[in-house]
């Protein structure tokens, strides 16, 4: 990576050093100085359409309004934010005004209330009073399609239209700040979502007959900086500010994407994307939100070792142990001084191409740890010689859940021990079942698709309280 | 000129021609398009030749029939001339000349909208810099000038440029096509020197013949101009500065002189859905702000108005300058600024209508503190 070089600029009057090669808003956040904005996205290119981001910046005319999204840091410039010129908070105020003249006053009622970046724009310019009247009103004049005029005459726009099978559209919160038809056209590569019509009549939609369906439609959801897209799967389950949050890994895959986990007493809620701009920049896959859809159902709690105990006890014939991609590398050296086993990693599922986006298509997330410490991550090879073997123990790998037919092989292992965290077919296969702590509650390390090590930290669910990570039943099964 | 920003030699140029015209009372480039369209295309050699240009595009608002149908017959007849396509009159130089119909869209008058509507996408305006001269149609260097601009050249380049100085003011030489319409007796295209005191080109029979009952305001350069008060007009010579100087604007050449049968209020009414209806929707201010004002507009003139109205325009129109990606927005807010400054009392009339008009805008049990804190 390049070094970012270093400029010196006068903002308010005062030289500060900030990045060269970015834009104002970057360069002022360096700095600590926020400039509202709601089209602008690290990650997307520039559409300069919301004009929140006002600053002054100096020109061949003296000191011009402009916007700072779209606005270069040239070495000597001088700037002028909100805070020494009257001008930009007239600016700002002024656009943060008519952002509001057609939204609705639906903050109690909206899920994204509390994370909404209008709201912070408006707590942010000071709350001012309302300057609208019955007669002027809010006029929403969206899609002809679902608009209607309510008891006060006032036009209003569709509420709840179902743009495709996990997004819901509300229009009357949409600004137009075209970010979702952004992502959809350069990041997804998939131009689903298009603002249609012009002036006060444009809105969002998808093309006629058809929905907003791609394996990575819910980061529209993320990057909406309004309520206007929302998640079916978090639709008014939880109110934003009552919701903690953990900073972790992925484990879905081998890319590691940097993840929140959004939960509140012991459940979890959602997986947000955390931005990281060398692994998953600011997306996250479908697939790896859906895990925790079905966290808290179906867990197996067992925390009984002694039967498990007894097995290898008695066991006399060869071990087999499978590590499942999922493992951190302090499971993996946790079971790795059981040295009368044999070891196995990863999964029968094979792996695909990456998509550039967010995925590496190895299902075996933390396959580097496993090789690293030496251990075959073809479990091909153990089909082939199950007849070997007396005992199975398969960790957080759930082979029989995800191809039972690859896995059926390994039934000629006449004693099987299973550590997962669910009552699932891989767990009822087994003579005998010990819960563990799923990925998402675990500590440790993983070392992604790119060779970067990343910290997994865990989020205190009901479940986690309730039964052991991998690494410390290991402990307790060898001693 | 502008034409020097456009850099030579590296990538292909291409020169366009902004015939879309949708500026309220201009009429003239379909006029100068249906009466003299080969003296277009000889203008357009002349300026592709400058440019070293290839291609050139006519961007023609899509309802001007008569005006497309004697272009294309006149490209037609140039290319059977041999005096487009390859090799133009045996010479070296080649230009082919492609006719674009928009779709009627004002915005799309703007430069980089049109450039935008030409290449197939949303008419709208793009973000500057680049500006078209670096950056424009298929990301080359593109020149997008007038109709007339361009049917200017043929009679410079016969005449000198000295000649066509000489005509008009010192700092600003040349003619000027205005389309008079309004309140006069002979209501159409003039072509005058630059410079021409207002009421010359109103009044005298050479041009039109005097105004239809009392004068009560100008409008000098198209819709989105500064109004001018009758006294005003007396004072106003057509040419840049001495407009500037009296806070409003040369534009587009269309003069709109009326008479006091005219309610102020219902003018800008009608401005105010032009420009709100006519609004790209993309930038915050233009599209919710000129649906907003024009509905204050609409309230006033239909006697719904209430106190604080007036300033309540004014300052949303503030919020116009400066925070839009194209000046749409601002055509909009000049004219509504100006009409209630040069014609308050006509607003304050219309308020007043109201029998209402005193009650506040916020009910008593309003709190401004929410139910939270
Ligand atoms: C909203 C808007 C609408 C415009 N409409 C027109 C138009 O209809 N015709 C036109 O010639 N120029 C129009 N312009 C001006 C053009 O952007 C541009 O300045 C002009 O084509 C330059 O031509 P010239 O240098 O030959 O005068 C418009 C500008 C704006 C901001
Ligand atoms: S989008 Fe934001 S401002 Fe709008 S209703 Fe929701 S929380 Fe409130
Ligand atoms: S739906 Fe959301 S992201 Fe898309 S344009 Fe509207 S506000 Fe922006
Ligand atoms: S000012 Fe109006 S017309 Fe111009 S870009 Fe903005 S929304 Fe479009
Ligand atoms: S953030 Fe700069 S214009 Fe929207």
């Amino acid at each position: 990576m390049k070094e970012p070089s270093v400029v010196t600029i006068t903002v308010d009057n005062k030289e500060v050093q900030v990045p060269g090669d970015t834009n104002l808003i970057e360069a002022l956040k360096a700095v600590g100085l926020e400039t509202p904005h709601l089209c602008y996205h690290p990650d997307l290119p520039v559409s300069g359409n919301c004009r929140q981001c006002m600053v002054e910046v100096d020109g061949p005319r003296g000191m011009v309004l402009t916007i700072g999204c779209y606005t270069p840091v040239r070495p000597g410039m001088k700037v002028a934010t909100s805070a020494s010129s009257p001008k930009v908070a007239e600016a700002r105020k002024a656009v943060l005004e008519f952002l509001l003249v057609n939204h609705p006053l639906d903050c109690p009622i909206c899920d994204k209330a509390g994370e909404c970046l209008l709201q912070e724009n408006y707590m942010m310019a000071g709350a001012s009073d309302s300057r609208l009247s019955p007669e002027i009103g809010k006029q929403y004049h969206g899609n002809p399609e679902h608009s209607s005029s309510d008891s006060k005459g006032q036009h209003r726009g569709g509420k709840r239209v179902d743009i495709g099978p996990r997004i819901v559209l509300d229009e009357e919160r949409c600004i137009q700040c075209s970010r979702c038809v952004r992502f959809m056209r350069h990041v997804a590569g998939d131009e689903q979502l298009q603002l249609a019509s012009r002036g006060g009549h444009s809105h969002i939609t998808t093309f006629p007959g058809e929905k907003l369906d791609h394996p990575y439609d819910r980061c529209v959801t993320d990057i909406c900086p309004v309520g206007a897209l929302t998640d079916k799967s978090f639709r008014f389950r939880k109110r934003v500010w009552a919701l903690s949050r953990i900073p972790t890994v992925s484990m879905d895959d081998s890319l590691g994407a940097n993840i929140w986990v959004d939960y509140a007493d012991g459940i979890i809620y959602r997986i947000m994307p955390r931005c990281n701009p060398e692994v998953n920049k600011s997306w996250l896959s479908n697939a790896a939100r859906d895990v925790v859809q079905n966290i808290h159902e179906n867990r197996l709690l067992n925390n009984d070792l002694s039967a498990a105990l007894q097995i290898i006890k008695e066991t006399k014939g060869k071990i087999a142990i499978v590590l499942g991609g999922s493992c951190t590398a302090e499971d993996i050296a946790a079971f790795k001084k059981f040295n009368i086993a044999e070891f196995f990693g990863g999964s029968f599922l094979p792996v695909q191409k990456a998509d550039g986006i967010a995925r590496s298509g190895d299902p075996v997330a933390n396959r580097a740890c496993l090789e690293k410490a030496g251990i075959n991550t073809n479990l091909g090879e153990l089909s082939k010689r199950a007849g070997e073997f007396e005992l199975l123990i398969t960790v957080a790998a759930d082979l029989w859940d995800e191809t039972p037919e690859e896995a059926g092989d390994l039934n000629k292992i006449p004693k099987r021990i299973a550590l997962t965290s669910f009552n699932n077919n891989t767990a009822k296969n087994s003579a005998i079942a010990i819960g563990i702590r799923h990925w998402l509650e675990n500590f440790g390390t993983m070392i992604n698709s790119k060779g970067l090590e990343q910290k997994l930290q865990g989020t205190p669910t009901k479940e986690a309280a309730l039964v052991d990570s991998a690494a410390i039943i290991a402990g307790r099964l060898h001693g | 000129m502008k034409w020097s920003f456009v850099p030579r030699g590296s990538k292909p140029v291409y020169i366009t021609v902004n015939a879309d015209e949708g500026e309220p009372g201009t009429f003239k480039d379909h006029f100068l398009m249906r009466e003299d369209p080969h003296r277009l295309i000889e203008g357009l050699i002349i300026a592709g030749w400058a440019l070293g240009a290839r291609n050139a595009y006519i961007y023609v608002r899509g309802e001007f029939l008569p005006a497309i149908e004697a272009l294309t017959e006149a490209i037609r007849e140039a290319y059977k001339a041999k005096l487009l396509g390859k090799n133009i009159g045996g010479t070296k130089y080649s230009l082919d000349i492609a006719v674009h119909r928009g779709a009627g869209a004002y915005v799309c008058g703007e430069e980089t909208a049109l450039i935008n509507s030409l290449e197939g996408q949303k008419g709208q305006p793009r973000l500057k810099p680049p500006f078209p001269a670096v950056n424009g149609v298929w990301n080359m260097p593109t020149c997008v000038n007038n109709v007339e601009t361009i049917m200017a050249l043929p009679w410079i380049l016969e005449n000198g440029p000295e000649e066509y100085q000489k005509l008009g003011t010192p700092k600003a030489g040349g003619t000027k096509v205005f389309c008079v319409s309004g309140d006069v007796k002979k209501r159409g295209v003039y072509e005058a020197r630059l410079g021409i005191p207002l009421m010359e080109l109103l009044e005298s029979e050479e041009y039109c013949g005097g105004i239809v009952g009392n004068l009560k305001g100008c409008i000098p350069g198209g819709s989105s101009t500064q109004v001018l008060t009758a006294e005003e007009c007396k004072k106003a010579n057509m040419d840049y500065e001495s407009l500037a100087s009296m806070g409003t604007m040369f534009g587009s050449g269309a003069i709109m002189p009326f008479n006091d049968t005219h309610s102020v209020v219902e003018m800008l009414n009608t401005l105010g859905k032009f420009y709100s209806h006519e609004s790209c929707g993309q930038c915050t201010p233009c599209r919710e702000g000129t649906g907003y004002v024009q509905r204050i507009i609409s309230c006033i003139a239909n006697g719904k108005g209430k106190d604080g109205d007036i300033e309540l325009l004014d300052s949303l129109c503030t919020g116009f300058t400066g925070t839009t990606v194209c000046p749409l927005a601002a055509a909009l807010g000049a004219p509504v600024q100006s009409y209630i400054q040069k014609f308050r009392s006509e607003f304050e009339d219309a308020i007043l209508k109201n029998p209402e008009h005193a009650t506040p805008r916020l009910s008593e049990n309003y709190r401004p503190q929410g139910w939270w804190e």
